[in-house]
């Protein structure tokens, strides 16, 4: 295994750990996840150019459209929350107590 | 310089280590534009041009603006930074320490990498070259051929960012 590749599913792997854990704001969640989602863009166009195979360059470019989306919608929902709170702590959301 | 890949990957993971120590998210979005920016640098330095300009202009220069102006309006009084407080620190200094160790442990080894084809000491950074014109990017190329052997792909997509938009405005639009 290359040690760049190595390097970037270490970057995927810290960030997935950081959307994991809650500390006291969400959209730091959301970050982690933008990170995750940019660890994928860099591996896929890496392994696109250094594998001569171009038409691998399609699967990050439509990754980088449905993360935006999902970012969006993710944003989307952090502003409803702060609209209804006032913040965007993570333990405002205590509707489903159990 | 033989190593400034392996260079700036290090450096993208510890961009990485600096966000998901989860500082205030206003600090977590500056460490994710500087991995952008690394990131970005990687791309470029394996020919990737087009999707390294792309990445720029989409990633850093629309999704990061959005979060930065919404995290502006969910942020508190007094950000905690990353020297406050010691449990940002300390997920920060064990992720900085491990990303220390695995380039210890890795340039102690005798040879470099053997993938399919050996490279020894060369790096990471070498891709044969074929012969050819070399006026036409490969990665352009293949970022071309999404509209010709996935233009389906691209309806879709279109058509889900812009029910995307609906969705949106139905969620923040509350009652």
């Amino acid at each position: 295994m290359t040690l760049t590749y190595m390097n970037i599913m270490l970057a995927f792997t810290i960030s997935l750990l950081g959307m994991l854990t809650y500390r006291s704001h969400l959209v730091a969640s959301l970050l982690c996840l933008e990170g995750m989602m940019m660890s994928l863009f860099i591996m896929a166009t890496l392994i696109a150019s250094n594998m001569h195979f171009p038409l691998i360059n399609i699967m990050p470019i439509i990754l980088l459209v449905f993360a935006a989306c999902e970012t969006a919608v993710g944003l989307a929902l952090l502003i409803s929350i702060s609209n209804t709170y006032g913040l965007d702590y993570v333990h405002n959301l205590n509707l489903l107590q159990c | 310089m033989a190593y400034i890949l392996f260079t700036l990957s290090v450096l993208l993971v510890m961009g990485f280590v600096g966000f998901s120590s989860k500082p205030s998210p206003i600090y977590g979005g500056l460490a994710l534009i500087i991995s952008g920016v690394v990131g970005c640098v990687i791309v470029l330095n394996c020919g990737g041009v087009y999707m390294g300009l792309m990445m720029f202009l989409v990633y850093l220069g629309g999704m990061m603006v959005v979060f930065g102006y919404t995290t502006a309006m969910a942020i508190e009084e007094y950000p905690e930074t990353w020297g406050s407080g010691l449990e940002v620190l300390g997920g920060l200094l064990v992720g900085l320490m491990m990303e220390v160790m695995l380039v210890l442990w890795v340039l102690s080894l005798d040879e470099a990498v053997v993938v399919v084809v050996g490279f020894s000491d060369t790096g990471d950074w070498v891709i044969f070259e074929g012969e050819g014109s070399g006026l036409i990017r490969g990665d352009s190329i293949g970022a071309g051929a999404l509209y010709d052997y996935g233009r389906w792909l691209v309806v879709v997509a279109g058509w889900t960012l812009f029910v995307g938009v609906y969705v949106v405005i139905e969620i923040v639009r509350g009652n």
